[in-house]
């Protein structure tokens, strides 16, 4: 494998993965596999289909690398196509739920719910209990969010994208995007509202 | 000025364009304005106390040891969605067992399918039918959704572009003939409208121009089809929850 410097841009792995270089492709991947674990997380909610999200990402892009044109980052590239990647994951977990007929009482709130993860670093007792009612409060509401609300919000307030690079990777009109991320923030906001009027 | 909305609050805290003429002006000067503003920011900026686990040490060598095994062939096409053709078969039966359910001769659904829907209410079987044409259009969307993303450089190999599109084209009959029992319908319009498009698609040769793939583009985009597909698909689903 040739030696790719770390301080390199991505351009020279990207030219040789596109010839067909695994090892090359090897360098973007642990480049770039962090961020789009995070990317996954959030859409997916759990470790487990993150994980399954990122490993999809990849393939994809390795099969797809021929046509990144440089326009945006290869990291931004990525994101788009875990983002569709974990939108299918999701509506895929849905279709199992929805066949199985799970009643969405036996849930208990937390344990599946994004927000059952919220970091608490040192966490003081005040901060734990707020941690622990904004998962009660709000991990059910994002949970009801549709997919295109999650992933128009995730990739809004986590990744920092526009309206436009979020239309973009999720394939709808930039009004939609943006429609998705007003609705987002307003169902989140109304189920927050118990926990800021404590604060 | 009136108040600014919700909305201009939220496109300002993002930092977007788009908010109305005179919105920023109006924040720095309006009290009311400048109160919901931080009442907004207080309640996104809790949002970011969700922060992602970090992945084991060497999580980046298992994701290239999964993946590694993966990458024997490097083709330049568009993806292909792993049991396509066993998630078209499982959707014909289902629809098949659905019109059996309704007293339907056509088309035949095999034993296996009869003895799954068998007693199912009709409640059921309407649910059934509504998960099926949902992933229907899901896998629809994704078809429009790659050809919406294709680049341009270059002629591309659509040969499996195509098969997909006649797979759907094929599923698309099936559904469009068991709504056409239940009379006219939105949803049975656009399937319709769905239906040309992908016509287009199955009757394109194995590699398209650029500028073939740019009309498909158009062609999507101007007809609102993706989005309108993740809608209705939507919409079929939140139908199916509720039953």
């Amino acid at each position: 494998m040739d030696h790719i410097p770390i301080a390199q841009g991505d351009e020279v792995a990207i030219d040789k993965a596109r010839r067909g270089d695994p090892d090359a492709f090897r360098v973007l991947v642990e480049r770039h596999a962090r961020p789009v674990f995070r990317l996954a997380f959030r859409m997916t909610g759990n470790e487990i289909d993150a994980e399954d999200v990122v490993q999809e990402t990849f393939l994809k892009a390795w099969k797809q690398i021929g046509k990144f044109d440089g326009r945006a980052t290869f990291g931004t590239w990525l994101h788009r196509i875990c983002a569709n990647c974990a939108l299918d994951h999701i509506r895929a977990r849905k279709r199992k739920q929805d066949l199985q007929v799970v009643p969405r009482a036996e849930s208990n709130g937390h344990g599946d719910e994004p927000l059952a993860r919220v970091a608490t670093e040192a966490p003081s007792p005040e901060r734990l209990a707020l941690s622990s009612q904004v998962t009660a409060i709000l991990g059910p509401a994002l949970g009801e969010l549709s997919e295109m609300e999650r992933a128009a919000f995730v990739l809004r307030h986590y990744e920092g994208l526009g309206i436009e690079e979020i239309s973009a990777a999720l394939g709808v009109q930039p009004g939609a995007a943006k429609h998705s991320v007003f609705r987002a923030v307003q169902k989140l906001r109304r189920a927050l509202e118990p926990v800021m009027n404590l604060r | 000025m009136n108040h600014l909305s919700e909305e201009d609050l939220i496109l300002i805290y993002y930092g977007e364009p788009g908010a109305s003429e005179g919105a920023h002006a109006h924040l720095a000067e309006c009290g009311h304005c400048k109160a919901a503003a931080d009442s907004l920011a207080r309640t996104l900026d809790l949002c970011n106390e969700w922060s992602a686990p970090a992945p084991a040490t060497g999580f980046e060598r298992s994701v290239w040891a999964r993946l590694a095994p993966q990458m024997d062939s490097k083709r330049r096409s568009w993806s292909i969605p792993r049991g396509w053709i066993a998630v078209a078969a499982t959707v014909v039966l289902l629809v098949g067992a659905f019109l059996l359910g309704r007293g339907s001769r056509a088309p035949q659904p095999t034993s296996s399918s009869q003895s799954i829907m068998a007693g199912l209410s009709d409640e059921a079987r309407a649910r059934i039918l509504e998960i099926s044409l949902a992933d229907h259009l899901d896998r629809a969307g994704m078809l429009l959704t790659e050809i919406s993303n294709a680049g341009d450089a270059g002629s591309l190999d659509f040969a499996m572009e195509r098969s997909r599109a006649q797979d759907l084209v094929e599923e698309g009959r099936l559904m469009r003939q068991t709504l056409a029992r239940q009379g006219a319908s939105p949803t049975l319009t656009f399937l319709d409208e769905t239906e040309r498009f992908l016509l287009e698609v199955a009757n394109a040769p194995d590699s398209v121009s650029p500028r073939e793939v740019r009309e498909l583009q158009q062609r999507i985009s101007s007809g609102s089809l993706l989005f309108k597909v993740r809608i209705i698909e939507s919409n079929l689903r939140t139908q199916g929850q509720k039953l």
